[in-house]
């Protein structure tokens, strides 16, 4: 790194104050708490709509918009699942168990304060961890040859894997889904147009987007559409926010253990925010001297999965800005709009955009206080949103999802395929899958497909090539080591930890 | 955020299981991806064709399949499946792909307010007067947002609309 991380942190304080990033950053962190409270539209869903309306900004402004958007989102969910007990977007789940409880007891304003400073702690400690540990992953990532890339991919989805709540299995089967979805459209390396059956929009492949409002916004629609209007919402004054010096001190622990577990859960691939706060929450039930205030308004139950939450969501940032290589959907919608700007993500990224890069870190800061700022003084104004009966909102988002992917590429074909999308992920819901492999899968594919192919060529055909390498062989015996560790339960009949932290349903 | 619609169902009760059906349609999908590439050349190892990666990602899809359906012993019955927001799914869906269709024939705001009118007036049964001011109100201001403040390019229908 050249001029040390603290010049490079200047310059991009240089970058966000501007006023014109810090409109876009406070913007998206409002829009980010919407989304994340309404129920049907969570963070990637948010960020996906928002996208085409990224497209005529510069990429530093896209990037810091949608980032907001992202924490924005995490934050928001918080405020619903608190009040409400309805989580905005799943990684709140755990939050509602004690967050409601508080609620309950009268103590909604401590559990939204909680809530957000554990939040606002965790986000600018993972922001310092991202800083430090970006561009040392970039330049060890210069190594990586085709050989390291299917390591590191094939790992990635052995990790989603055995990291996700449900059936490792069922988990498998969902991401080759998507894997396979990947492959349509013309090849990379033959040319030859695979599986449009003469749709000429197929052949540019199936776009994230589609995908991702599909499965996650129009899923969600399609099976809450028909609920009651939510009951009613308490809404704290600024004075009943202030937590007790009694609560304050019992989620310190909580808010620091949780920054850590969901910064490093967020760096691996998978719904790393929904399973860092489950994770999270597990670990303080465990730790703590009296379990058994778990489920009735414990604030170590709000503290410890929220701020897991927010720092996964900043963890997720590290392979994606440094290894190019997306977590998840929502870093893959980044992603998408980094390219649309020409910009290759990839190990290279911070050395040649480093206003992009450390303008980014810094808005991260930014973005942290902005939200803190907005969310406390502002719950009572946020909440009012709630009170538009379901019944309107849902049509509403309908419309804003045919809206949002009609718009990235102006397709019906994309819609048709949201459409189709939607109604898949419905059933996969219903029929216990879930779908975040799916879009994973398709984000990873190409990548995938041109790694192996890649080192196959280098090989002259031996699949020996995957296991001569360091880098690549030990990428191979960790997702080994992980599928082993998903057979665990089948041949010994012990619970493994995923049960143990509510992560029901293995193997 | 809602759940699956499986209700829990003791895993001594006889019928036919949810991963079974799972299993098996995965295996259709794997078995129609693995015929259609046919098309495709394969190649071989030192020069995979376009045709290797799906076979390859068929070939695992299909077993995953098949280890589904064989471990499907403890998971719910099929008819155990709550399908009761389906037919509100269903029209909603039909409603929706009506919309897409009018969508480049008659425009954004035309598509988007019959939508509207269709999803509050008819699927929602609310009064006249506010699902027009909402299908109106949505139409015209998103297009306001996406088309003319942040230039995203919207069809437009008979008049200009």
């Amino acid at each position: 790194m050249d001029g040390g991380v603290f010049a490079n942190l200047m310059n991009g304080f240089s970058v966000a104050l501007q006023p014109s990033v810090l409109a876009y950053a406070f913007a998206g962190c409002v829009i980010g708490t919407l989304v994340g409270m309404l129920p049907g539209l969570g963070p990637l869903a948010g960020i996906s709509l928002l996208l085409p309306a990224t497209f005529g900004l510069n990429p530093i402004v896209a990037i810091v918009l949608l980032a907001g958007v992202y924490y924005g989102a995490m934050y928001g969910g918080s405020t619903t699942s608190i009040l409400m007990r309805i989580p905005g977007e799943a990684a709140s789940v755990m939050t509602c168990i004690d967050g409601y409880a508080m609620t309950q007891r009268g103590r909604a304003g401590p559990a939204l304060a909680i809530a957000a400073i554990g939040s606002f702690v965790a986000g600018t400690l993972s922001v310092v961890a991202l800083m430090f540990l970006a561009p040392t992953l970039a330049s060890f990532a210069l190594r990586f040859g085709p050989p390291e890339y299917t390591g590191l991919l094939l790992m990635g989805l052995f990790v989603l894997a055995y990291m996700s709540g449900g059936s490792m299995l069922k988990t498998l089967a969902m991401a080759a889904v998507g894997l396979l979805l990947g492959m349509i459209g013309i090849d990379a390396m033959s040319g030859y147009t695979r599986f449009s059956y003469g749709v000429i929009e197929l052949a540019d492949g199936i776009g994230i987007v589609p995908v991702a409002v599909g499965l996650f916004g129009l899923s969600e629609i399609l099976l809450t559409a028909g609920q009651q209007t939510p009951p009613a919402i308490q809404r704290p004054t600024l004075r009943q926010l202030i937590p007790s010096l009694e609560e304050m001190k019992l989620a310190i622990g909580p808010i620091s253990r949780g920054s850590v577990i969901g910064f490093l859960i967020g760096i691996i691939p998978g719904s790393a925010h929904i399973i860092s706060s489950f994770v999270a929450y597990g670990i303080e039930r465990r730790m703590s001297k009296h379990p058994e205030r778990f489920g009735r308004g414990a604030i170590e139950g709000v503290a410890g999965p929220e701020s897991a939450n927010n720092a996964a969501a900043t963890g997720a940032f590290v392979p994606m800005l440094a290894l190019g290589i997306p977590t998840g959907p929502i870093t893959a919608v980044m992603l998408a709009a980094i390219m649309v700007h020409g910009i290759s993500p990839g190990p290279m990224l911070i050395t040649q955009q480093p206003d992009l890069f450390w303008g980014f870190v810094a808005s991260m800061y930014v973005g942290n206080v902005v939200l803190l700022v907005l969310n406390l003084p502002l719950v009572g104004l946020f909440v009012n949103l709630l009170r538009i009966p379901y019944s309107y909102l849902y049509p509403a988002i309908l419309c804003f999802c045919i809206l949002g992917v009609y718009s990235v590429s102006n397709s019906v074909v994309d819609v048709w395929i949201m459409l189709g999308m939607g109604a898949f992920g419905y059933v996969l819901r219903k029929t216990g899958f879930e779908p975040a492999p799916i879009a994973l899968g398709l984000i990873l594919s190409p990548m995938l497909e041109l790694s192996v192919r890649q080192s196959l060529a280098m090989s002259g055909g031996s699949y020996g090539i995957f296991f001569d390498r360091p880098i690549a062989i030990t990428m191979f015996v960790g997702a080994g080591v992980l599928i082993l560790l998903g057979l665990k339960p089948l041949l010994f009949k012990s619970k493994d930890w995923r049960e143990k932290v509510g992560l029901e349903d293995h193997v | 955020m809602s759940g699956t619609g499986i209700q829990p169902i003791g895993g001594t009760a006889r019928g036919l299981r949810s991963d079974v059906v799972a299993g098996l349609v995965l295996m259709v999908i794997a078995s129609v991806v693995g015929w259609q590439n046919r098309a495709y050349p394969v190649g071989n190892l030192a020069e995979p064709g376009p045709g290797y990666m799906p076979l390859m990602i068929a070939a695992a899809l299909g077993v995953f399949g098949l280890l589904i359906a064989l471990r499907a012993r403890t998971s719910p019955l099929f008819n155990a499946v709550d399908w009761s927001e389906g037919r509100r799914g269903i029209v909603m869906l039909i409603a929706c792909a009506v919309a897409v269709f009018a969508l480049e024939r008659i425009g954004y705001r035309l598509s988007m307010i019959a939508l509207l009118v269709f999803m509050l007036g008819v699927v929602e049964r609310k009064r006249a007067t506010p699902t027009l001011i909402v299908a109106f109100g949505f139409s015209f201001l998103s297009y306001y947002l996406f088309a003319s403040l942040l230039k995203v390019q919207l069809p437009r229908g008979p008049w200009g609309l």
